[in-house]
C-alpha cells in the first residue's frame, strides 16, 4: 500500500507533471465548457485559440477536434538561438528560464509588472483569507504557468520542455511542421517539407540535449570539491533533474558524511572564537 | 479597504486564478513536495484535503449522472471528465502512499513527540499506533518476552538512541518563489546568497525547510 519509489520524481511522475502545462489549440469543432475538478475549461469555438491542459489537448488531437499550435521556444530559430547561447555565451551555465509572464501595472501607468513570482509585487498581502477570488500567498510554478502556450516567448526553455517538445512531435507532428514551416499556409506545406523541418526541429533539441547534459555532467566535477551549502542549478529542465537526480543527491550527500568531522570541528572553532569575542582566526587554525 | 484594494478588484490578474486551479497547484506542490523531502511534512491545514475529497465524491456522483445518457455529445465529456478524474486521484492516490511510506518507515519517531504527532491527519495518526501496537505484540509474543525485562523496549534512547529518524541533512532540489536571501551549511563554508526567483538550488533539507514553510521556495 505504501508507494515503494525512492524519493524524488520519477521519469513517469516527471512526464505526469508535464502534461499539465497549458498548451494553445486551435479548436475544430464546438466545444462548451467542461466542469472539471482543476477548473472550467474554457469553451471552443472555432476559429478561436484556447489555452488547455497538454494532456486534454492531445485527447482532442487524437480525435481530430483540434490543432495544436505549438510554442515559439520550439521553433529551429529559437531552438539555434539557445543552443547558441548555451555553447557560445555561456558555456558554463544553462540558459535563463523564461520571464514571468508581464502586463501593464493599473497603478503605474506605462509600466509593467511582473503577474507571478519574482518580486512577489501581487503577492506582498500575506493574509490567509479564503475568499475564493485571488490568490494570497499562492504563488504559481510549473507546470501552471504558461509557458508552453503560443504566447510563450522564443528564447526560453521552460521548466517541462523536453517532455512537451516530445510530446508535441510526437503526437501532434503533421501541426508543429505546418505553424513552423508555412508560417501560415499549412495547408499549402507538402509532406516533403514537414519533414524535414520535423528532422530539423528534432535534431536540434537532440543536440541541446547533449550540450545540457555534458553542463550536468562536468557540474559533477564540482560537486566532489562542494565545499558551499548552495548550488545553483539555473535554468535546468524537470527530466534533466530526474536523470541525475540519484547521482548528484547522492555525491552532495556522500561529500557531507566524509566531510561531517571537518565540519564539526569547524563550527566548534566558529563558537569558541565568537563566544572569546574575536580573534576567531587563530582558532580555526587550533580547530585543524 | 484602501485604494490598491479597489484597484485588485478591477485587476483581471487577481480574478485569473480560480479556487480549482489554486487547490490544483496546491495539491500538485504537496505531491512533489512529499515525494522528495527526506522527512514527513505536516498534513495541509483548513480542511483542505476535506474540501479535495468532496469535490472528487461530487465528480463520481456527476459520472455516475451521466452515464445513463448516451448523446453522443455529452459522451465526449464524459470522456474527458473521466480522464481528468483519474489524474486528480492518481495525485491524491500518491500523496497519501508517499505518506505511508514514510510513517512505516520511521512510525516510532513519528510518534515520539506532540509535534511529530501533529504532522499526521487522524487517519493516519490511528493507523501509525495500531501498526505499532501490533507490531510490538507481534515481536513480543515471538521473541521479545524471552529477553530480560530491560531490553524488552523498542525505544530505549539511554546510549544509543533505538529510534530510527530520517536524515534531515540529506540533499534536496528547491525552485526559489521570490527573491530571498538563502543562507545554508556547508562542508568548508556556509553561504549566504540572495538567490533570485525560479533559480533551481542544491541545499540541505535543514536550510531549505524554512523556505518551504516560508512559502519562498518549493521542492522539484
Amino acid at each position: 500500500m505504501a508507494l515503494p519509489l525512492p524519493p524524488g520524481l520519477t521519469h513517469a511522475e516527471v512526464a505526469f507533471l508535464a502534461e499539465m502545462e497549458l498548451v494553445t489549440v486551435i479548436p475544430r469543432q464546438r466545444l462548451d465548457s467542461i466542469d472539471l475538478l482543476g477548473g472550467k475549461t474554457p469553451p471552443l469555438r472555432p476559429p478561436h485559440r484556447a489555452d488547455l491542459p497538454l494532456w486534454l489537448a492531445l485527447l482532442l488531437k487524437k480525435q481530430r477536434r483540434a490543432n495544436i499550435l505549438p510554442p515559439a521556444w520550439l521553433h529551429p530559430a529559437s531552438l539555434a538561438d539557445i543552443i547558441h547561447a548555451e555553447t557560445k555565451i555561456n558555456p558554463q551555465a544553462f540558459s535563463d528560464p523564461p520571464p514571468p509572464p508581464s502586463r501593464a501595472d493599473p497603478s503605474r501607468p506605462g509600466l509593467a509588472r511582473r503577474q507571478q513570482g519574482a518580486g512577489g509585487n501581487i503577492n506582498n498581502n500575506n493574509d490567509d483569507d479564503d475568499d475564493g477570488v485571488y490568490s494570497g500567498g499562492l504563488i504559481l510554478s510549473a507546470p501552471f504557468r504558461p509557458s508552453c502556450t503560443a504566447d510563450a516567448p522564443a528564447g526560453y526553455l521552460p521548466y517541462h520542455w523536453l517532455e512537451v517538445a516530445e510530446q508535441l512531435l510526437a503526437h501532434a507532428g503533421d501541426d508543429v511542421a505546418a505553424a513552423l514551416g508555412g508560417g501560415g499556409t499549412a495547408a499549402s506545406a507538402s509532406s516533403a517539407s514537414s519533414a524535414t523541418i520535423l528532422g530539423e526541429v528534432r535534431g536540434l533539441l537532440r543536440d541541446l540535449v547533449e550540450v545540457r547534459a555534458a553542463k550536468l555532467r562536468s557540474s559533477t566535477a564540482a560537486l566532489g570539491s562542494f565545499g558551499g551549502g548552495i548550488m545553483s542549478l539555473r535554468g535546468v529542465g524537470a527530466m534533466e533533474l530526474a536523470e541525475t537526480r540519484g547521482f548528484v543527491l547522492g555525491v552532495v550527500d556522500g561529500v557531507r558524511k566524509l566531510g561531517a568531522s571537518v565540519e564539526t570541528a569547524r563550527r566548534e572553532a566558529e563558537e569558541e572564537g565568537m563566544d572569546e569575542g574575536g580573534d576567531g582566526e587563530s582558532d580555526e587554525e587550533m580547530g585543524f | 479597504m484602501d485604494i490598491d484594494d479597489i484597484l485588485r478588484e478591477v485587476d483581471p490578474t487577481f480574478h485569473s486564478v480560480p479556487l480549482e486551479k489554486r487547490d490544483l497547484q496546491e495539491l500538485t506542490r504537496a505531491w512533489v513536495a512529499e515525494r522528495s523531502a527526506p522527512e514527513l511534512l505536516p498534513w495541509p491545514s483548513h480542511g483542505f484535503f476535506e474540501r479535495i475529497n468532496d469535490n472528487i465524491k461530487r465528480q463520481i456522483e456527476r459520472v455516475e449522472d451521466m452515464t445513463g445518457d448516451m448523446d453522443p455529445k455529452t459522451n465526449f465529456a464524459l470522456i474527458v471528465i473521466q480522464t481528468e478524474l483519474e489524474r486528480y486521484r492518481y495525485l491524491v492516490r500518491s500523496y497519501l502512499r508517499a505518506r505511508l511510506a514514510k510513517i512505516d518507515r520511521h512510525a516510532l519517531h513519528y510518534l515520539s513527540t506532540d509535534e511529530l504527532r501533529a504532522r499526521m491527519s487522524d487517519v493516519e495518526l490511528a493507523y501509525a499506533t495500531r501498526h505499532q501496537a501490533l507490531l510490538h505484540n507481534h515481536y513480543l509474543s515471538s521473541f521479545l518476552s524471552s529477553f530480560p525485562p530491560n531490553l524488552q523496549n523498542l525505544n530505549d534512547s539511554a546510549g544509543i538512541n533505538m529510534v530510527e529518524a530520517p536524515d534531515l541533512d540529506s540533499a534536496v532540489f528547491v525552485r526559489l518563489l521570490r527573491d530571498t536571501l538563502v543562507t545554508a551549511k556547508g562542508v568548508e563554508d556556509d553561504d549566504a546568497v540572495t538567490v533570485k526567483a525560479d533559480d533551481i538550488l542544491i541545499l540541505r533539507w535543514s536550510d531549505a525547510k524554512p523556505l518551504v514553510e516560508a512559502g519562498s521556495a518549493e521542492l522539484v
